[in-house]
């Protein structure tokens, strides 16, 4: 019976685990390590993955483009009130993109990149909101509604969101369709996104077709979410397309996660800091470069011998303005304190002399 | 996005520009004016007619799930409405009484407009905050979602000012101005940016507000952050003091033997669910899910379904010669001399479905003195076979069931036969007064349908004549000794009780045929139950990890195909990346991981699996750069598993390892 099915398959998965732990204790820890392998900076890494061939491209097309034959389905679906769900391996943004902008030409859609860093969803809300009365312009030239005489980007959320939700004198089909790439990406991973996700999918002029790639991404959304509000209806589509986009924004694994990584942080933090700060930490740096010790490591340099030298320089006038130079340094750790076998303490720069001296020349520029 | 092989039919649209953008508008609605009947527009086929007649197909698609679901999402509001009736009347008397008891010790002479209500002193009922806790018994509180507004709703059309809050309002990072400013929002239906309890002081005090009582309804409670709650019941008062009142509500379960009540059994017009559906819901509700949100949701993805596959609108003519080809039409055009007569076989099918349904009622009448709930009932129901029903048949099931009726049974596992038999042998069990009552109930539950109303009422006259007569003998024997009388009770008793299960057999051997005989069963019962789990549950977890460790079954190709189970270098490379992961403990040396990788991309199949290679040295200018595209393939596969999830990439702690998320499918 399927109640025997279920328990086999739940005993299936705890013995699962069992033995993988058992398989990672019992044999000996691999000792290799991952510097071992030759690894090679993340920008050629960046630059190599454009060019590189992927596989099967034919067939991938094919399985992309028998998904076509679903559209029909899924604005069906899309219609009846659901919100569209993508998951399955592959990049599902030039599939759910394309749906849009073939099968969804009655309605204004508006493409949201989730697997970016940060997204501004009040932003994204005003132009929804803008789009909407745009479509409702010609029907509501009679109706007179003060609220709206607010501009949108004046209005709060809650407004801009009953606004979307509002009964508008309208045949009841002015929708607007938010595309979203990766709900589950970086960028919309946090709990107040997903609320407002959720209530702008509850909308009743909102449509919502959105992708997504993690196992774990129903962990995002609590019953009312997914039941109620985003009420999904899921569609398992692989394309196995490679996630370039998407991809981006991770660190990748096997790239030297040291010096270019810095080097480019660093400087870009420095050039936002006044020429005054920039020039206190050449100084630091350039007490380093010229001093390098026998194993590699240089001679820290100690505070007071800082302070000299930068009111030498007339960098500082007075030991305060120097703590706050140095308070920045080290909130964006470029700089790092140690006390040596005097008592004093001494600054460092956690960089090798090549990335030291390319920090160097690049803020020079 | 996808890679074009041939830009005319491959989905490429060049987003290039618009990659990095948080968002950005893809196009807007097209200008032409969509009208109501002709709206939509797919222009996937290539001739005009074909789009004009797909476009047709859709929107009387979609006029069908309208009809349906806008019938049966009004039913289930409207039951779930009659549920709480009783609860919301005694919520709206008690706020009119303590309404009344804070007027009765209100001083005539109050002035202060900053407080909500005067706080007289000395009285200790003007200081008290009255508070109903409203006891939802279900641990989700997505069910109750409609619950609140409703109770709104309610205590609104009784001259009540209301506001619903959320949880949500009372999160920590808004602190208590954001719930005030939700507060403020509801009762004086305009945003205020600079919230104060004065302002709603004042706006109480105006005379057309005044004199009514003002309610806060605040939903799923317990999610409330602590501090911002009771800064809130502080606001309110100057006193800490809550009177409290408690309401209950139904539980999950009694909700949902009233939704199947009013959906699947006594409306026509709304989707019905077949056996195994019905058991997958049933199994889900208790086992997993317990909302009736989820089984409200499955209905309403059934109903969708149902309107694509169109076999249910016979309007339409493919859905019709589809119609014609069901087994079930097929047999019962066998029987009345093979002649196709819609009109027949329609109401036969409805006639069929409300005998059937009545008769499921009338049994649950009787289970529910066992708690036997109408979901079990309705499951088994469905999955009897018609044979079962022979008298003979009946029997023996009982004494196999009755060996084994007080085992403990796991609430979640749907036994065979359990239910219904066990209704039956309740049956047996009632005294004469509860089988007065459920007769009774039989009576006003067959109203409407002929064929069992007149036999029931017949049933019902005469078990009361027998009852009446029972009493009356015993009336006559009541000076014989105790124990006669009482054995002579039972056995009067249990001859009735005979009498009324027997009726109910016969009527079940008559009237019951096992749904696959109903003829256009498939159209009215959906029962495609694996299209109903991917669109409900989705389950990304195992789906991505079979769409990786399978990938040239999705994929099709004519290279990977032939070498199955072994790594080819021709896979897709997450596929291999992933498929090598399955070899390894929870943790994975990245080291060797990778040169596995290489050694299966390198190398000819068969060698493939057990050759590591150590790191390359390469002597050749060409084999450096092969080498490195490798290595770029790699990474990319790596990066590929952390977006779906299934790696956790090195820490500090362990740098040369990533570590398994998942285990099996």
């Amino acid at each position: 019976m399927e109640s025997n099915d279920l328990e086999e398959e739940e005993f299936g998965f705890s013995r699962n685990y069992f033995l993988a732990k058992e398989l990672c204790s019992s044999s000996k820890k691999s000792a290799r390590k991952v510097s071992d392998i030759n690894l090679v900076d993340e920008q050629e890494l960046r630059e190599a993955y454009a060019k590189l061939e992927f596989k099967h491209e034919k067939e991938i097309n094919n399985l992309v483009n028998s998904y076509r034959k679903s559209y029909a389905e899924w604005v069906f679906m899309l219609r009846c009130g659901f919100g569209l769900l993508m998951y399955g391996f592959g990049s599902k943004k030039g599939l759910i993109e394309d749906f849009a902008s073939t099968a969804l030409t009655d309605y204004s859609v508006v493409v949201i990149n989730g697997y970016l860093q940060s997204i501004n969803l009040k932003q994204v809300t005003v132009t929804l909101a803008e789009l909407l009365m745009e479509q409702l312009k010609p029907q509501r030239k009679l109706e007179n509604h003060p609220k709206n005489q607010q501009p949108f980007h004046t209005q709060s959320m809650d407004d801009l969101i009953s606004f979307l939700d509002g009964p508008h004198l309208d045949d009841g089909e002015s929708f607007v369709c938010v595309v979203v790439n990766n709900i589950d990406g970086p960028a919309l991973r946090d709990s107040e996104s997903q609320q407002y996700l959720a209530r702008l999918a509850a909308c009743s002029h909102i449509l919502m077709v959105a992708s997504t790639d993690h196992v774990n991404a129903p962990l995002l959304w609590n019953k009312k979410m997914v039941h109620t509000e985003f009420n999904w209806y899921w569609y398992h589509v692989p394309t196995y397309v490679p996630y370039k986009v998407e991809g981006i924004f991770f660190p990748p694994i096997l790239a030297h996660s040291g010096s270019a990584q810095t080097v480019k942080t660093a400087s870009i933090v420095l050039q936002s800091l006044t020429p005054n700060a920039q020039n206190v930490f050449k100084v630091v740096a350039d007490h380093q470069l010229a001093n390098p010790d026998g194993e590699g490591k240089w001679l820290r340099m100690p505070l007071n011998n800082l302070y000299t030298v930068c009111r030498e320089c007339f960098l500082v006038s007075s030991q305060i303005t120097l703590n706050a130079h140095l308070t920045e340094f080290k909130d964006h750790e470029l700089v790092k304190t140690r006390r040596n076998s005097d008592g004093e303490d001494c600054l460092y720069i956690p960089l090798t002399s090549d990335a030291l001296q390319k920090l160097i020349h690049e803020i020079s520029q | 996005m996808a890679p074009s092989a041939d830009p005319e039919t491959s989905p490429s649209i060049s987003t290039t520009n618009t990659d990095l953008q948080p968002f950005f508008l893809l196009h807007k609605a097209s200008s032409r004016k969509p009208s109501s009947k002709t709206r939509r527009r797919i222009d996937l086929s290539p001739k005009a007619s074909d789009a004009s007649a797909q476009e047709y197909n859709d929107n009387s698609r979609f006029e069908t799930f309208k009809l349906l679901w806008s019938n049966t999402e009004f039913i289930i509001k409207d039951v779930l409405k009659n549920l709480n009736t009783t609860v919301f009347d005694g919520i709206d008397k008690w706020v009119h009484a303590s309404f009344d008891a804070i007027h009765a010790c209100r001083t005539p002479d109050f002035t202060t407009a900053t407080s909500m209500y005067p706080i007289p002193n000395n009285v200790p009922i003007g200081a008290q905050i009255f508070t109903a806790l409203l006891f939802t018994k279900n641990v989700e509180s997505v069910d109750d979602i409609s619950t609140f507004d409703d109770l709104g709703a309610h205590l609104r059309s009784s001259g009540c000012l209301v506001a619903n809050l959320t949880s949500i309002d009372f999160s920590a990072k808004n602190g208590v101005g954001g719930c005030l400013k939700t507060l403020l929002r509801q009762f004086l239906l305009a945003g205020i940016d600079a919230p104060e309890m004065s302002i709603l002081a004042s706006w109480y005090n105006e005379q057309e507000n005044y004199d009514k009582p003002l309610i806060v309804i605040i939903d799923d409670v317990e999610r409330c952050s602590s501090s911002v709650l009771n800064d809130f019941i502080l606001m309110l008062s100057a006193c800490l003091y809550l009177s409290v009142c408690e309401f209950n509500l139904g539980t999950p379960a009694e909700r949902m033997d009233a939704v199947i009540e009013a959906v699947l059994l006594r409306s026509f017009q709304s989707v019905n669910i077949g056996k195994h559906v019905s058991t997958f819901l049933r199994n889900y509700f208790l086992r997993h899910d317990g909302t009736l949100t989820l089984f409200v949701k499955a209905l309403r993805i059934a109903t969708a379904q149902q309107g694509l596959d169109g076999e249910n609108n016979l309007l339409r003519e493919p859905a019709m010669k589809r119609a014609l080809e069901l087994p079930s039409l097929q047999r019962f055009c066998e029987t009345r001399g093979n002649c196709i007569d819609w009109v027949s076989a329609l109401s036969e099918l409805k006639r069929l479905h409300q005998l059937w349904s009545s008769l499921v009622m009338c049994l649950y009448e009787v289970g529910r003195y066992h708690k036997i709930s109408l979901l079990d009932l309705y499951c088994e129901m469905l999955k009897l076979k018609l044979q079962n029903f022979g008298a003979n048949d009946l029997n023996l099931v009982e004494k196999d069931y009755t060996t084994s009726v007080h085992d403990n049974q796991s609430p979640g596992c749907l036994q065979d036969k359990g239910y219904v038999v066990r209704a039956f042998q309740m049956l047996r069990d009632l005294s004469a007064m509860e089988l007065c009552k459920i007769l009774d109930r039989w009576e006003m539950l067959t109203r409407g349908i002929e064929e069992i109303h007149e036999k029931v009422k017949e049933l019902q006259s005469q078990i009361t004549l027998e009852v009446k007569q029972s009493r009356h003998d015993l009336r006559k024997e009541s000076k014989r000794p105790a124990a006669r009388t009482y054995k002579n009770d039972k056995t009067n008793n249990s001859t009735i009780n005979e009498k009324v299960a027997s009726f109910l057999q016969s009527m079940f051997r008559e009237y019951i045929q096992s749904i696959e005989s109903i003829p256009l069963q498939e159209i009215i019962f959906f029962d495609n139950v694996d299209n109903l789990n991917t669109a409900l549950i989705g389950d990304p977890r195992r789906r991505i990890q079979a769409d990786l460790l399978e990938s040239r079954k999705l994929l099709k190709c004519s290279c990977c195909s032939k070498n199955d189970g072994v790594l080819v270098p021709s896979m897709h490379d997450t596929s291999i990346m992933y498929t090598l992961v399955q070899e390894h403990g929870d943790l994975i040396n990245v080291h060797e991981w990778f040169h596995s990788f290489m050694a299966v991309i390198s190398n000819p199949p068969l060698k493939a699996k057990k050759k590591l290679r150590m790191s390359p040295s390469p002597k050749k200018r060409k084999d450096s750069k092969e080498a490195r595209t490798k290595t770029d393939a790699s990474i990319q596969a790596v990066t590929e598993l952390q977006i779906t999830g299934l790696l956790r990439m090195p820490t500090k702690r362990r740098p040369d390892y990533v570590q398994r998320v998942a285990f099996g499918l």
